[in-house]
């Protein structure tokens, strides 16, 4: 627990540090004693879980924070064994159904009926109902979600389900309709910096502002990763200078790397290189969706602006065509090639141009 | 039968390869020649014993004893032309095999050739030499090289008149060169030395034209019942002739209606498969004499011997000598053959497996050769049930019963067809069939000899195996103990002679270019090719021309091309040269040719069903085509194709919507009218894909595995997403503080914080160092789980590692670390018990060791007791009194030791040959 991540986080809702206004809220839902399904999406880094953890120690008290790891064991019909990791309190039951892959409909029907069965023992001094938290709902299969969708009117008087995604758009209306969405919005540059700063008071350290700023641009204001930039840096150098190097994510220096070599030339040969350096990103488990925007991002800011409205629209019909397909690599250089195609043309009209 | 008119010019090649052949062809030549003379020249003494010595001497190998054989007439006009005469012998078809146990029946022979109501037949039972093939188109130019319409200007002949009255002379020279073996009594055709009172070749004569008329009548009175019956279909004499004399199965054959069946062969000769296979075959099958028929098998120094004396009686040698031309694959084949017997006298190798594509004869071959060596074949193929029992109890029955009734009182041939379907428990219990070790010892080895070995479980018949896939996973062990023989084509020149053959015999008109595009459309298979000759017949067509053969759409069968072949036909421009059938010749150059390159593309691919790897072998291949694209247009658009055709796939697979897979060949048809090129294709084979698939599976086993072990507090904030995007780079830069290079005691403060904090993370995050020896031997210390993996990236700056000593350090403290919390959360689990432990061990001395003291330190001060007496004191308070100071130092001491022993945490005992001297509870905490 040493990691300032971990260290720092805040357990309760009336500690949270940005976003208060809706901490309030949640406190308000809280304390007339029941609440509906929650959703609460945002993007990552944003604050999510930690505001839904906060939410259940609001709910149950201290004892939502002594967690255990169990696995379960839920056969699906076709006799086939499907081993699950879920953390669980005396309160509340975590589960990522998606790392069963396909058969997480499965996990869904089956564990939520075994929670949502069992009535809790001492009603009178708890709440009558226990919460399940789905995490990464956005990842769920349909089939998974609309096995969801009975479970959480059926049980609705013994279980309460907390889902989280980062977006709403993969998760299917009727869910949707069935909760009360929670935007947990990224928090501003200001906030992040607060929170860095206060961070490092705690830890005894001096950020000069400057640094925080840079920090909080370079993690794109995503607080997890602020703060870890931060604590890598107090590692890298301390006292902090104000021009320090930022530490970052190796893939993303990879992905721009890869971007630059798509703008500096543009032949099957380069288009041969970008595939390689593709699959390199793919096989260190970074989701193709990821890929293509931050492609996109480091195109766009490298290309001209007449081209911006054209590469966005091809970068939106392929990954269209990604989140259809299966196999990825080919829409990632599907793009890739239209790309090259678009700013090659666009390069030699400029010269044509020029030319006369 | 072209193939030997081909080698017609290259003699002595011809001979040096087909010796075993031509060995075996002119020894049932004198075979059939001679046994006429049996019956019917018995005055001939001599002639007899020849005979006898000839029929005693069963020869074991098709590598027959021809001069052996030479029976002096029947001789005669072999001599000079050897070569030219097997030539011609081998067109003959009813040659029957040399070595055979069943009976030869010469008069079927002759019957037969007799039938064929042929220009120019004589007297076989004497001459056996015209080149009278029954059922081809002869050929009359070799025919004439021997046999003329009128007499010869010079030199000997002989007259022969044949049934229709024609009279032939046979040219008769060249007589005088080599051995003659028993020229003494028959000095030439005449009979010239007068031992019979009627020349020999008049009774030959007689005797020939006896049977011939019995032929006839046969045959005539066959054709008459023939035709009365319903089946219209043209059947010459010779087909209704043989039925009467092939085995019942056979005969089921030639009466079905079915042209594949009705003209597949029946001997050895006919065989259209490769020569050197059939060879092969034949010679692993007469390996098995020894043991099925108690024939000796001649050994190799025997020959040699038998050789010694008689330079030319022995072909079979030679044979062997000149294949060492051979290539070396070929060699090896060989000398498998020439392999020593094993001790039960069965060839190494049990079992011969054949293998290759559908439709060259291999079922056809392994019955016909073993037919041919005198088995009775027993076959099992894919239509029986191949289930483990059933299977077993099939094989014991083919290889240890025997038939005892009925024709065919010959041993079994055990053929299992089509294996490579069966499953591998079949292919187990075979395998333990052949492995099997003699049971009863010595007694096996005669009994078997004498074919008695009802009960021997030990394998004493051949199997032949026929497979079209070799490399089936199943027939893996097998394939080891296998006498392995791969098929090659057929060879289309045979082929199209034998569809002319049957066409002709079935009135159709054909020539040779329509026939042999039909052998290219169908791969040479010979099944395919009479079949659709055999449909087309059957819709009336009687002339076939070329146009007719493409455009008809059956006989192309799935071709199964390799996947090799159909990226290189995507990625390559047809030549122009080539020809090649879907495409019609004139069309080639013209502007059609897209249509027809259209189709030829989409019949490849969709015949090939590997859609997948198809697509991926494109994918992998298409940037490096030498294609002119400056506007990356074609890629752009093959790009645009593969993400439609995967698009596709995932709604085929989700949807279980397998009706729209027709749409998938169409990638193929895309990516050829974009990158086909005139040049060569250099295509590798697709591994990216799979690579990716491994590697990422690998990255994300490591990241499970990190995650395991997580404590529920972090593992609940953190996801396998967010640590590889966000966590995992960052966190392998924290762990790495800079640290002075001392011993972690002379640490600052701040120091031992700041490696208090790393440990701590580290513990949290389950990373851990672990030693490692590289191969150069150094050790290093490697992160555990292996997670540097997953977030490294090649051509990146490497990022910043501890030194071998720091990570020693943080190992070690880390290792300190890891006890000091198992004894606390023991501790915490139980606290109870360490409670009353603390408290058991203070007031209440009951545990043994302290007993054993007590016991000591009593005996100990019981030697002091009479002085403590003495001094006017009781026992029992002594060790209440404290510090009875004031008395003599010897007692003090003595009580000052027992004490200590008694009440000391520490003590020792001293047992020899222990090491246990020294025990006590020592924490973890009092020590660090």
């Amino acid at each position: 627990m040493s990691l300032w991540v971990d260290k720092y986080r805040p357990s309760s809702l009336g500690k949270l540090d940005y976003h208060k206004d809706q901490a309030a809220q949640l406190k308000n839902l809280v304390q007339c004693g029941d609440f509906p399904h929650l959703l609460v999406y945002g993007p990552s880094g944003a604050g999510k879980k930690t505001r839904i953890m906060c939410l259940l120690r609001e709910l149950y008290g201290a004892g939502v924070e002594k967690l255990r790891i169990e696995h379960q064991t839920v056969v699906a019909p076709s006799k086939k064994k499907i081993e699950i990791n879920t953390i669980a309190s005396n309160y509340h039951l975590e589960v990522n159904a998606s790392d069963a892959g396909n058969q997480d409909r499965v996990v869904i029907q089956e564990l939520i009926k075994t929670v949502a069965q069992s009535q809790q023992i001492q009603s009178s001094t708890q709440r009558e109902f226990k919460v399940v938290l789905l995490t990464e709902v956005d990842r769920l299969t349909k089939d998974a979600q609309h096995a969801l969708r009975r479970t959480m009117e059926k049980y609705m008087g013994t279980c309460r389900l907390i889902l989280c995604s980062t977006s709403t758009s993969k998760v299917i209306g009727p869910i949707r309709s069935r909760c009360l969405a929670i935007r947990v919005p990224l928090p501003s540059t200001e906030e992040v910096c607060s929170v860095l700063t206060s961070v490092c008071k705690k830890e005894g350290l001096l950020l000069p502002p400057e640094l925080a700023k840079q920090i909080s641009d370079k993690a794109g204001r995503n607080l997890r990763k602020a703060l870890l930039m931060c604590e890598a840096c107090r590692v890298q150098q301390y006292p902090f200078s104000v021009d320090q190097n930022v530490p970052e994510t190796d893939w993303e220096v990879y992905l721009r790397e890869t971007a630059n070599a798509i703008v500096s030339q543009q032949s099957p040969q380069r288009l041969m290189e970008v595939r390689a350096r593709l699959y390199e990103l793919l096989t260190h488990c970074i989701p193709p969706d990821i890929i293509m925007k931050g492609l996109v991002q480091e195109l766009l800011s490298n290309c001209d602006g007449q081209l911006k409205t054209e590469v966005a629209h091809m970068a939106a019909y392929y990954e269209h065509r990604l989140q259809l397909g299966s196999k990825a690599i080919y829409h990632l250089e599907a793009f890739t090639a239209k790309f090259m195609a678009i700013y090659k043309k666009f390069m030699e009209d400029g010269l044509d141009a020029m030319m006369f | 039968m072209d193939e030997y008119d081909e080698l017609f010019e290259i003699q002595d090649d011809f001979e040096d390869q087909y010796a075993d052949e031509l060995d075996a062809l002119a020894q049932m030549e004198a075979e059939k020649s001679s046994k006429p003379l049996i019956r019917h020249n018995g005055a001939t003494g001599d002639d007899i014993s020849d005979i006898e010595h000839l029929l005693d001497d069963q020869p074991m190998t098709p590598k027959a004893k021809r001069q052996k054989q030479d029976t002096g007439v029947a001789k005669r006009l072999f001599d000079g032309s050897q070569i030219q005469q097997s030539k011609v012998l081998s067109q003959n078809d009813d040659i029957t095999p040399p070595s055979s146990p069943e009976q030869y029946e010469p008069r079927q022979a002759v019957r037969y050739a007799s039938a064929r109501s042929a220009s120019a037949l004589l007297d076989i039972s004497g001459f056996a030499a015209i080149p009278e093939t029954p059922r081809r188109p002869h050929t009359t130019a070799l025919a004439s090289l021997h046999v003329l319409k009128r007499p010869p200007l010079e030199g000997d002949y002989i007259s022969v008149t044949d049934s229709a009255g024609c009279r032939v002379y046979l040219r008769q020279k060249e007589d005088t060169g080599t051995k003659r073996v028993d020229s003494r009594i028959v000095p030439n055709a005449q009979g010239g030395l007068g031992l019979l009172a009627v020349p020999i070749g008049v009774l030959r004569e007689q005797e020939a034209e006896r049977h011939h008329q019995q032929v006839v009548e046969e045959s005539q009175r066959l054709t008459e019942l023939l035709t009365r019956s319903v089946n219209d279909v043209l059947v010459d004499a010779e087909n209704t002739e043989e039925e009467e004399h092939e085995d019942p199965e056979d005969t089921e054959g030639r009466r079905s209606r079915l042209w594949v069946d009705r003209f597949s062969p029946h001997h050895y000769t006919e065989l259209l498969s490769d020569d050197f296979t059939n060879r092969c075959l034949l010679k692993w099958l007469k390996l098995w004499d020894t043991v099925v028929f108690g024939r000796e098998r001649r050994s190799r120094p025997a020959r040699t011997e038998r050789q010694a004396p008689n330079q030319n009686s022995f072909k079979p040698n030679q044979g062997n000598q000149n294949q060492n031309r051979f290539k070396s694959k070929v060699e090896v084949t060989e000398e498998l053959l020439e392999a020593e017997l094993d001790q039960y006298k069965r060839p190494k190798f049990k079992v011969a497996l054949l293998s290759g594509p559908p439709g060259l004869g291999k079922t056809t071959l392994a019955h016909v050769i073993a037919k041919h060596a005198g088995y009775n074949v027993v076959e099992i193929n894919a239509s029986d049930d191949r289930s483990a029992e059933v299977f077993q109890k099939r094989i014991d029955t083919a290889t240890q019963m025997k038939s005892v009734l009925g024709a065919n009182e010959r041993p079994n041939c055990l053929i299992i067809d089509e294996i490579d379907g069966a499953p591998a428990a079949a292919i187990n219990i075979l395998l333990a069939v052949l492995n099997r070790k003699d049971g009863h010892g010595g007694e096996a080895g005669p009994e078997g000899t004498k074919k008695k070995k009802k009960k021997e479980p030990i394998l004493l018949r051949p199997i032949i195996c026929i497979c079209n896939d070799l490399y089936v996973p199943a027939l893996r062990p097998l394939r080891q103990q296998a006498f392995l023989l791969t098929f090659p084509q057929t060879q289309p020149s045979r082929l199209t002679q034998r569809l002319a053959e049957i066409s002709l015999q079935q009135g159709l008109k054909v020539d040779t270019g329509t026939l042999m595009s039909l052998c290219e459309k169908t791969d040479n298979d010979i099944r395919s090719c009479i079949n659709t000759l055999q449909f087309l017949h059957g819709r009336g067509h009687k002339q076939l021309d070329t146009k007719t053969i493409q455009s008809v759409s059956v006989g192309q069968k799935d071709q199964h091309k390799g996947l090799f072949h159909l990226w290189q036909e995507i990625f390559q421009l047809p030549r122009i040269k080539r020809k090649r059938i879907g495409e019609g010749f004139e069309e080639l150059v013209g502007s059609g040719s897209g249509a027809q390159r259209f189709q030829h593309i989409l019949h490849l691919a969709s015949s090939s069903g590997e859609y997948e790897k198809v697509s991926q072998g494109l994918y992998d291949n298409y940037l490096s085509m030498r294609v002119r694209d400056p506007n990356l247009q074609s890629v752009c658009e093959a790009l645009d194709w593969l993400s439609f055709s995967d698009r596709l796939n995932q709604v085929i697979m989700h949807g279980q919507n397998f009706t729209l897979m027709k749409y998938l060949p169409f990638l193929a048809i895309t990516f050829h009218f974009l990158f086909a090129h005139t040049h060569v294709p250099r295509i590798s084979y697709p591994h990216s894909h799979h690579e990716a698939t491994s590697r990422l599976v690998s990255s994300r086993n490591a990241l499970s595995t990190m995650l395991v072990d997580i404590p529920a507090s972090i593992r609940t904030r953190i996801s396998q997403l967010s640590l590889t995007l966000d966590i995992l780079t960052l966190l392998l830069d924290i762990i790495c503080p800079k640290l002075r290079p001392v011993n972690p005691q002379l640490f600052s403060s701040r120091e031992k914080e700041q490696m208090r904090e790393l440990i701590n993370t580290m513990l949290a995050y389950n990373l851990s160092y672990r030693q490692d020896r590289t191969p150069e031997g150094q050790y290093t210390y490697v992160l555990e789980p292996r997670v540097e993996d997953v977030v490294k990236f090649a051509g990146l700056p490497p990022r910043r590692q501890l030194t071998y000593q720091a990570k020693q350090t943080i190992s070690r403290e880390m290792e300190q670390e890891k006890m000091r919390r198992a004894e606390q959360l023991m501790l915490q689990r139980n606290p109870a018990v360490k409670a009353e432990e603390k408290k058991s061990s203070g007031p209440k001395p009951t545990r043994n060791h302290q007993q054993r003291l007590e016991n000591i330190v009593k005996q100990t001060t019981v030697e002091t007791r009479p002085e403590v007496d003495f001094f006017g004191r009781a026992v029992a308070p002594k060790p209440q009194t404290p510090q009875p100071s004031s008395e003599t130092g010897e007692k003090c001491a003595v009580q000052a030791m027992g004490t200590a022993v008694g009440n000391s945490d520490v003590w020792f005992r001293f047992n020899e040959g222990m090491s246990n001297a020294v025990r006590r509870n020592v924490y973890i905490r009092e020590l660090l």
